[in-house]
Protein backbone atom coordinates (compact mmCIF):
# COMPACT_ATOMS: atom_id res chain seq x y z
CA UNK A 1 0.00 0.00 0.00
CA UNK A 2 2.93 2.29 0.97
CA UNK A 3 3.59 2.59 -2.82
CA UNK A 4 0.60 3.25 -4.27
CA UNK A 5 -0.16 6.16 -1.27
CA UNK A 6 2.23 8.72 -3.37
CA UNK A 7 0.02 8.31 -6.17
CA UNK A 8 -3.37 8.71 -4.21
CA UNK A 9 -1.77 11.95 -1.62
CA UNK A 10 -1.79 14.80 -3.95
CA UNK A 11 -2.47 18.44 -3.11
CA UNK A 12 -5.06 20.23 -2.91
CA UNK A 13 -5.38 20.96 -7.09
CA UNK A 14 -5.43 17.67 -7.46
CA UNK A 15 -7.57 16.58 -5.00
CA UNK A 16 -10.65 17.80 -6.78
CA UNK A 17 -9.32 16.45 -9.96
CA UNK A 18 -8.81 12.78 -8.34
CA UNK A 19 -12.36 13.33 -6.91
CA UNK A 20 -13.43 13.97 -10.33
CA UNK A 21 -11.49 10.96 -12.18
CA UNK A 22 -12.90 8.87 -9.48
CA UNK A 23 -16.31 9.40 -9.46
CA UNK A 24 -15.64 8.63 -13.52
CA UNK A 25 -14.08 5.74 -12.94
CA UNK A 26 -16.42 4.75 -10.79
CA UNK A 27 -19.75 5.59 -13.55
CA UNK A 28 -17.77 4.04 -15.77
CA UNK A 29 -17.69 0.56 -13.86
CA UNK A 30 -21.25 0.60 -13.14
CA UNK A 31 -21.27 0.61 -16.78
CA UNK A 32 -19.08 -1.99 -17.15
CA UNK A 33 -20.88 -4.17 -14.35
CA UNK A 34 -24.18 -3.62 -17.00
CA UNK A 35 -22.16 -4.62 -19.98
CA UNK A 36 -21.10 -1.64 -21.40
CA UNK A 37 -18.13 -3.32 -23.71
CA UNK A 38 -16.95 -0.01 -24.37
CA UNK A 39 -17.25 1.62 -20.73
CA UNK A 40 -14.99 -1.12 -19.39
CA UNK A 41 -12.53 -0.93 -22.35
CA UNK A 42 -12.41 2.82 -21.37
CA UNK A 43 -12.12 2.65 -17.83
CA UNK A 44 -9.51 0.05 -18.09
CA UNK A 45 -7.31 2.10 -20.43
CA UNK A 46 -7.62 4.97 -18.31
CA UNK A 47 -6.85 3.02 -15.59
CA UNK A 48 -3.45 1.29 -17.16
CA UNK A 49 -1.24 3.82 -16.14
CA UNK A 50 -2.10 4.33 -12.16
CA UNK A 51 -2.06 0.04 -12.54
CA UNK A 52 1.50 0.49 -14.11
CA UNK A 53 2.57 2.87 -11.47
CA UNK A 54 1.55 0.30 -8.62
CA UNK A 55 3.29 -2.68 -10.29
CA UNK A 56 6.46 -0.83 -11.24
CA UNK A 57 6.90 0.70 -7.65
CA UNK A 58 6.84 -3.20 -6.48
CA UNK A 59 8.83 -4.67 -8.96
CA UNK A 60 11.84 -3.94 -10.85
CA UNK A 61 11.75 -5.68 -13.96
CA UNK A 62 9.85 -3.75 -16.56
CA UNK A 63 8.23 -7.09 -18.45
CA UNK A 64 7.74 -8.48 -14.92
CA UNK A 65 5.71 -5.28 -13.74
CA UNK A 66 3.63 -5.36 -17.12
CA UNK A 67 3.05 -9.18 -16.77
CA UNK A 68 1.83 -8.06 -12.77
CA UNK A 69 -0.44 -5.13 -14.46
CA UNK A 70 -1.69 -8.15 -16.87
CA UNK A 71 -2.69 -10.44 -13.81
CA UNK A 72 -4.55 -7.23 -11.84
CA UNK A 73 -6.63 -6.69 -15.62
CA UNK A 74 -7.76 -10.58 -15.63
CA UNK A 75 -8.14 -10.43 -11.81
CA UNK A 76 -10.09 -7.05 -11.86
CA UNK A 77 -12.64 -8.57 -14.74
CA UNK A 78 -13.00 -11.78 -12.23
CA UNK A 79 -14.18 -10.45 -8.99
CA UNK A 80 -16.04 -6.96 -11.31
CA UNK A 81 -19.16 -8.04 -9.83
CA UNK A 82 -17.83 -7.41 -5.82
CA UNK A 83 -17.11 -3.10 -6.96
CA UNK A 84 -19.99 -1.42 -4.99
CA UNK A 85 -20.26 1.86 -6.91
CA UNK A 86 -20.99 3.71 -4.06
CA UNK A 87 -17.62 3.33 -2.67
CA UNK A 88 -14.28 4.57 -4.18
CA UNK A 89 -12.71 2.65 -6.84
CA UNK A 90 -9.66 3.92 -6.52
CA UNK A 91 -8.85 1.58 -4.12
CA UNK A 92 -10.67 -1.49 -5.04
CA UNK A 93 -8.16 -1.33 -8.42
CA UNK A 94 -5.52 -0.31 -6.35
CA UNK A 95 -5.82 -3.57 -3.88
CA UNK A 96 -5.98 -5.37 -6.79
CA UNK A 97 -3.01 -4.38 -8.27
CA UNK A 98 -0.79 -4.81 -4.90
CA UNK A 99 -1.87 -8.06 -4.60
CA UNK A 100 -1.07 -9.09 -8.24
CA UNK A 101 2.32 -7.55 -7.54
CA UNK A 102 3.14 -8.73 -4.75
CA UNK A 103 2.15 -11.98 -5.93
CA UNK A 104 4.92 -11.88 -8.71
CA UNK A 105 7.20 -10.58 -6.39
CA UNK A 106 7.24 -13.81 -4.02
CA UNK A 107 7.19 -15.89 -6.97
CA UNK A 108 10.32 -14.26 -8.04
CA UNK A 109 11.63 -14.33 -4.53
CA UNK A 110 10.97 -18.58 -3.96
CA UNK A 111 12.82 -18.65 -7.58
CA UNK A 112 15.72 -16.46 -6.68
CA UNK A 113 16.09 -18.92 -3.72
CA UNK A 114 16.27 -21.73 -6.16
CA UNK A 115 18.84 -20.84 -8.70
CA UNK A 116 20.88 -19.93 -5.38
CA UNK A 117 20.38 -23.30 -4.79
CA UNK A 118 21.70 -24.85 -8.00
CA UNK A 119 24.24 -22.18 -8.16
CA UNK A 120 25.71 -23.66 -5.19
CA UNK A 121 25.51 -26.82 -6.13
CA UNK A 122 27.13 -26.69 -9.99
CA UNK A 123 30.52 -25.33 -7.42
CA UNK A 124 30.42 -28.91 -6.10
CA UNK A 125 29.59 -30.98 -8.78
CA UNK A 126 30.29 -29.14 -12.22
CA UNK A 127 30.29 -32.19 -14.21
CA UNK A 128 26.87 -33.55 -13.89
CA UNK A 129 25.58 -29.80 -13.85
CA UNK A 130 27.13 -28.94 -17.05
CA UNK A 131 25.00 -32.10 -18.55
CA UNK A 132 22.11 -31.07 -16.95
CA UNK A 133 22.60 -27.32 -18.68
CA UNK A 134 23.37 -29.10 -22.13
CA UNK A 135 20.01 -30.52 -21.53
CA UNK A 136 18.13 -27.44 -20.39
CA UNK A 137 19.84 -25.45 -23.30
CA UNK A 138 18.58 -28.12 -25.80
CA UNK A 139 15.47 -27.73 -24.76
CA UNK A 140 15.21 -24.29 -24.32
CA UNK A 141 15.95 -24.34 -28.38
CA UNK A 142 13.32 -26.83 -28.73
CA UNK A 143 11.10 -25.01 -27.48
CA UNK A 144 12.45 -21.91 -28.87
CA UNK A 145 11.91 -23.23 -32.64
CA UNK A 146 8.18 -24.48 -31.78
CA UNK A 147 5.69 -22.29 -33.12
CA UNK A 148 3.93 -18.88 -31.21
CA UNK A 149 1.04 -20.23 -30.17
CA UNK A 150 2.32 -23.94 -28.90
CA UNK A 151 5.16 -22.37 -27.02
CA UNK A 152 2.60 -19.84 -25.82
CA UNK A 153 0.48 -23.11 -24.57
CA UNK A 154 3.17 -24.91 -22.75
CA UNK A 155 4.38 -21.96 -21.32
CA UNK A 156 1.06 -21.45 -19.86
CA UNK A 157 0.08 -24.94 -19.14
CA UNK A 158 2.91 -27.05 -18.11
CA UNK A 159 5.75 -24.34 -16.98
CA UNK A 160 3.09 -21.54 -15.12
CA UNK A 161 0.48 -24.08 -14.96
CA UNK A 162 -2.24 -22.50 -14.85
CA UNK A 163 -5.69 -23.79 -15.19
CA UNK A 164 -7.15 -24.35 -18.83
CA UNK A 165 -9.99 -21.47 -17.97
CA UNK A 166 -6.60 -19.14 -16.79
CA UNK A 167 -4.46 -19.48 -19.98
CA UNK A 168 -7.15 -19.17 -22.05
CA UNK A 169 -8.16 -15.90 -20.23
CA UNK A 170 -4.21 -14.90 -20.85
CA UNK A 171 -3.67 -15.70 -24.24
CA UNK A 172 -7.01 -15.44 -25.74
CA UNK A 173 -6.86 -18.80 -26.95
CA UNK A 174 -9.78 -21.43 -26.86
CA UNK A 175 -9.39 -24.02 -23.98
CA UNK A 176 -9.55 -26.64 -27.05
CA UNK A 177 -6.83 -24.86 -29.16
CA UNK A 178 -4.56 -24.94 -25.93
CA UNK A 179 -4.93 -28.47 -25.32
CA UNK A 180 -4.30 -29.33 -29.16
CA UNK A 181 -1.38 -26.23 -28.82
CA UNK A 182 0.10 -28.78 -25.54
CA UNK A 183 -0.59 -32.07 -27.10
CA UNK A 184 1.70 -31.08 -30.13
CA UNK A 185 4.13 -29.08 -28.41
CA UNK A 186 4.47 -32.28 -26.33
CA UNK A 187 4.72 -34.64 -29.04
CA UNK A 188 7.66 -32.17 -30.74
CA UNK A 189 9.63 -31.89 -27.88
CA UNK A 190 9.86 -35.51 -27.00
CA UNK A 191 10.38 -36.74 -30.97
CA UNK A 192 12.86 -33.99 -30.63
CA UNK A 193 14.98 -34.78 -27.48
CA UNK A 194 15.07 -38.33 -28.03
CA UNK A 195 16.54 -38.22 -30.99
CA UNK A 196 13.73 -38.88 -33.68
CA UNK A 197 12.60 -36.76 -36.62
CA UNK A 198 11.65 -33.39 -35.29
CA UNK B 1 0.27 -10.36 -25.48
CA UNK B 2 0.62 -6.83 -25.30
CA UNK B 3 -1.79 -5.14 -22.46
CA UNK B 4 -3.84 -3.00 -24.69
CA UNK B 5 -4.52 -5.95 -26.85
CA UNK B 6 -5.90 -7.77 -23.63
CA UNK B 7 -8.04 -5.14 -22.84
CA UNK B 8 -9.54 -5.31 -26.33
CA UNK B 9 -10.53 -8.77 -25.91
CA UNK B 10 -11.39 -8.59 -22.32
CA UNK B 11 -13.77 -5.65 -23.11
CA UNK B 12 -15.22 -7.70 -26.38
CA UNK B 13 -18.60 -9.70 -25.63
CA UNK B 14 -18.81 -8.33 -21.91
CA UNK B 15 -21.43 -9.83 -20.00
CA UNK B 16 -23.26 -7.99 -17.48
CA UNK B 17 -22.86 -9.16 -13.90
CA UNK B 18 -24.80 -9.25 -11.11
CA UNK B 19 -23.43 -7.22 -8.09
CA UNK B 20 -22.70 -8.64 -4.95
CA UNK B 21 -24.42 -7.59 -1.64
CA UNK B 22 -22.88 -6.00 0.50
CA UNK B 23 -21.29 -7.94 3.53
CA UNK B 24 -23.87 -7.13 5.92
CA UNK B 25 -26.73 -8.90 3.78
CA UNK B 26 -24.54 -11.55 2.80
CA UNK B 27 -24.42 -12.00 6.55
CA UNK B 28 -28.14 -11.97 7.05
CA UNK B 29 -28.31 -14.53 3.97
CA UNK B 30 -25.38 -17.04 5.62
CA UNK B 31 -26.90 -16.86 9.05
CA UNK B 32 -30.43 -17.67 7.28
CA UNK B 33 -28.54 -20.56 5.13
CA UNK B 34 -27.06 -21.86 8.73
CA UNK B 35 -30.12 -21.40 10.71
CA UNK B 36 -32.15 -23.98 7.96
CA UNK B 37 -28.98 -26.54 8.06
CA UNK B 38 -28.72 -26.55 12.12
CA UNK B 39 -33.03 -27.02 12.31
CA UNK B 40 -32.25 -29.41 9.54
CA UNK B 41 -30.04 -31.23 11.44
CA UNK B 42 -32.14 -31.04 14.82
CA UNK B 43 -35.31 -32.39 12.82
CA UNK B 44 -32.89 -35.62 11.52
CA UNK B 45 -31.45 -36.27 14.78
CA UNK B 46 -34.15 -35.35 17.07
CA UNK B 47 -33.51 -32.09 20.00
CA UNK B 48 -31.98 -33.28 23.27
CA UNK B 49 -33.83 -34.17 26.10
CA UNK B 50 -34.67 -30.99 28.62
CA UNK B 51 -34.17 -28.75 25.76
CA UNK B 52 -37.38 -27.04 27.38
CA UNK B 53 -35.90 -26.27 30.79
CA UNK B 54 -33.85 -23.02 31.71
CA UNK B 55 -30.86 -23.30 29.90
CA UNK B 56 -27.58 -23.03 32.83
CA UNK B 57 -25.85 -19.72 33.10
CA UNK B 58 -22.74 -21.41 31.71
CA UNK B 59 -24.97 -23.33 28.38
CA UNK B 60 -26.51 -19.42 28.00
CA UNK B 61 -22.90 -17.91 28.15
CA UNK B 62 -21.37 -20.19 26.19
CA UNK B 63 -24.46 -20.36 23.20
CA UNK B 64 -24.32 -16.56 23.14
CA UNK B 65 -20.40 -16.50 22.60
CA UNK B 66 -20.79 -19.34 19.55
CA UNK B 67 -23.23 -17.40 18.24
CA UNK B 68 -21.18 -13.95 18.42
CA UNK B 69 -18.08 -15.60 17.24
CA UNK B 70 -20.33 -16.94 14.55
CA UNK B 71 -21.81 -14.16 13.00
CA UNK B 72 -18.35 -11.75 13.87
CA UNK B 73 -16.37 -14.40 11.88
CA UNK B 74 -18.79 -14.59 9.39
CA UNK B 75 -18.69 -10.38 8.84
CA UNK B 76 -14.70 -10.15 8.90
CA UNK B 77 -15.32 -12.92 6.05
CA UNK B 78 -17.34 -11.32 4.18
CA UNK B 79 -15.75 -8.06 4.50
CA UNK B 80 -11.63 -9.44 3.90
CA UNK B 81 -13.33 -11.29 0.72
CA UNK B 82 -13.81 -7.47 -0.92
CA UNK B 83 -10.17 -6.18 -2.44
CA UNK B 84 -10.95 -2.29 -0.94
CA UNK B 85 -11.76 -3.76 2.92
CA UNK B 86 -9.45 -3.15 5.54
CA UNK B 87 -7.22 -6.12 6.53
CA UNK B 88 -8.07 -4.99 9.99
CA UNK B 89 -11.49 -6.58 9.73
CA UNK B 90 -9.60 -9.37 11.08
CA UNK B 91 -9.42 -8.62 14.43
CA UNK B 92 -13.30 -8.15 14.96
CA UNK B 93 -14.20 -11.79 15.82
CA UNK B 94 -11.31 -11.33 18.57
CA UNK B 95 -12.84 -10.36 21.13
CA UNK B 96 -15.58 -12.61 20.80
CA UNK B 97 -13.32 -16.15 19.98
CA UNK B 98 -11.71 -15.00 23.59
CA UNK B 99 -15.46 -14.82 25.46
CA UNK B 100 -15.90 -18.21 23.77
CA UNK B 101 -12.53 -19.50 25.21
CA UNK B 102 -13.54 -17.05 28.49
CA UNK B 103 -16.73 -18.68 29.28
CA UNK B 104 -15.01 -22.23 28.78
CA UNK B 105 -12.18 -21.71 30.78
CA UNK B 106 -13.86 -20.31 33.52
CA UNK B 107 -16.88 -23.02 33.25
CA UNK B 108 -13.33 -25.66 33.63
CA UNK B 109 -11.89 -24.10 36.52
CA UNK B 110 -15.62 -24.11 38.41
CA UNK B 111 -16.10 -27.54 37.56
CA UNK B 112 -12.73 -28.20 38.66
CA UNK B 113 -13.37 -26.73 42.26
CA UNK B 114 -16.51 -28.42 42.54
CA UNK B 115 -15.60 -31.96 41.61
CA UNK B 116 -11.50 -31.80 42.01
CA UNK B 117 -9.29 -33.46 39.93
CA UNK B 118 -10.63 -36.99 40.75
CA UNK B 119 -13.98 -36.28 40.22
CA UNK B 120 -13.01 -35.37 36.38
CA UNK B 121 -13.62 -38.60 33.78
CA UNK B 122 -11.97 -38.13 30.72
CA UNK B 123 -13.37 -39.49 27.51
CA UNK B 124 -13.04 -39.00 23.67
CA UNK B 125 -16.88 -37.61 22.54
CA UNK B 126 -17.24 -38.93 19.25
CA UNK B 127 -20.72 -37.96 18.90
CA UNK B 128 -19.59 -34.06 19.67
CA UNK B 129 -16.75 -34.62 17.17
CA UNK B 130 -19.02 -36.18 14.18
CA UNK B 131 -21.98 -33.82 14.40
CA UNK B 132 -19.41 -30.37 14.52
CA UNK B 133 -17.12 -31.96 11.83
CA UNK B 134 -19.66 -33.51 9.72
CA UNK B 135 -21.94 -30.15 9.76
CA UNK B 136 -19.01 -27.95 10.08
CA UNK B 137 -17.62 -29.02 7.18
CA UNK B 138 -20.43 -29.11 4.74
CA UNK B 139 -21.54 -25.42 6.15
CA UNK B 140 -17.60 -24.33 5.47
CA UNK B 141 -17.74 -25.23 1.74
CA UNK B 142 -21.17 -23.39 1.42
CA UNK B 143 -19.17 -20.29 3.23
CA UNK B 144 -16.56 -21.03 0.73
CA UNK B 145 -18.85 -20.87 -2.29
CA UNK B 146 -20.57 -17.34 -1.01
CA UNK B 147 -16.81 -15.95 -0.82
CA UNK B 148 -15.43 -17.82 -4.03
CA UNK B 149 -14.20 -14.16 -5.24
CA UNK B 150 -11.77 -14.20 -2.36
CA UNK B 151 -9.73 -16.65 -3.97
CA UNK B 152 -7.86 -13.81 -5.81
CA UNK B 153 -7.69 -11.76 -3.08
CA UNK B 154 -7.19 -13.09 0.68
CA UNK B 155 -8.13 -17.06 -0.10
CA UNK B 156 -6.67 -18.11 3.08
CA UNK B 157 -8.07 -15.53 5.91
CA UNK B 158 -11.14 -15.87 4.30
CA UNK B 159 -11.34 -19.37 4.34
CA UNK B 160 -10.48 -19.86 8.19
CA UNK B 161 -12.44 -17.12 9.31
CA UNK B 162 -15.80 -18.74 7.28
CA UNK B 163 -14.78 -22.14 8.56
CA UNK B 164 -14.66 -20.68 12.13
CA UNK B 165 -18.43 -18.89 11.31
CA UNK B 166 -19.38 -22.42 9.99
CA UNK B 167 -17.85 -24.41 13.15
CA UNK B 168 -19.34 -21.95 15.47
CA UNK B 169 -22.77 -22.56 14.37
CA UNK B 170 -22.54 -25.94 14.11
CA UNK B 171 -21.48 -25.93 17.78
CA UNK B 172 -24.60 -24.20 18.48
CA UNK B 173 -26.74 -27.06 16.66
CA UNK B 174 -24.35 -29.41 18.67
CA UNK B 175 -26.63 -27.78 22.02
CA UNK B 176 -29.54 -28.38 21.07
CA UNK B 177 -28.90 -32.24 19.37
CA UNK B 178 -26.64 -33.78 22.14
CA UNK B 179 -26.57 -33.44 25.70
CA UNK B 180 -23.19 -31.52 26.96
CA UNK B 181 -21.02 -33.49 29.17
CA UNK B 182 -19.44 -30.64 31.16
CA UNK B 183 -17.38 -27.54 30.39
CA UNK B 184 -13.93 -29.24 30.10
CA UNK B 185 -15.70 -31.82 27.82
CA UNK B 186 -16.56 -29.18 26.12
CA UNK B 187 -14.00 -27.32 25.92
CA UNK B 188 -11.81 -30.07 24.82
CA UNK B 189 -14.20 -30.93 22.39
CA UNK B 190 -15.82 -28.25 20.84
CA UNK B 191 -12.25 -26.57 20.54
CA UNK B 192 -10.68 -29.65 18.82
CA UNK B 193 -13.83 -29.92 15.99
CA UNK B 194 -14.11 -26.23 15.47
CA UNK B 195 -9.77 -26.11 15.01
CA UNK B 196 -10.03 -29.32 12.43
CA UNK B 197 -12.72 -27.70 10.75
CA UNK B 198 -10.88 -24.23 10.83
CA UNK B 199 -7.55 -25.04 10.07
CA UNK B 200 -8.65 -27.92 7.11
CA UNK B 201 -10.84 -25.19 5.61
CA UNK B 202 -7.84 -22.48 5.85
CA UNK B 203 -5.48 -25.04 4.57
CA UNK B 204 -7.46 -26.76 1.26
CA UNK B 205 -9.71 -24.03 0.74
CA UNK B 206 -8.24 -21.47 -0.60
CA UNK B 207 -7.00 -24.33 -3.18
CA UNK B 208 -10.22 -25.35 -3.92
CA UNK B 209 -11.42 -21.86 -4.17
CA UNK B 210 -9.23 -21.12 -7.05
CA UNK B 211 -10.76 -24.27 -9.13
CA UNK B 212 -14.25 -22.12 -8.53
CA UNK B 213 -14.85 -20.19 -11.12
CA UNK B 214 -15.86 -16.76 -9.41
Amino acid sequence: MSHAQPLCLMLAPGQVARDARDLRWSTLMAAAQEGDGAAYATLLAECLPFLRAICRARLRDAAEAEDAVQDALLTLHRVRHTYDPARPFRPWVAAIAERRALDRLRRRGRQVARETLLDDAAELGAEGEAEERLAACQLREAVGELPQAQRTALQLTKIEQLSLQEASARSGMSIGALKVATHRALHSLRRRLTGGAP
Amino acid sequence: MKTEEMITRLAEGLRPVRRMPSPPVMLALWTLLAASVIGLAALVFGTREGLDRPMTRFDMMHSLAALLTALLAGLAAFELALPDRDRRWAWLPLPAIGLWLGTMGVGCVGELVRLGAEGIRFHVSWPCLQFIIGLGLPMAGLMLWLTRHAAWIRPGPVAGFGALSAAAFASIGLTLVHPTFGPLMVLAWHGVAVLAVTGLAALFGPRLAWRVPA
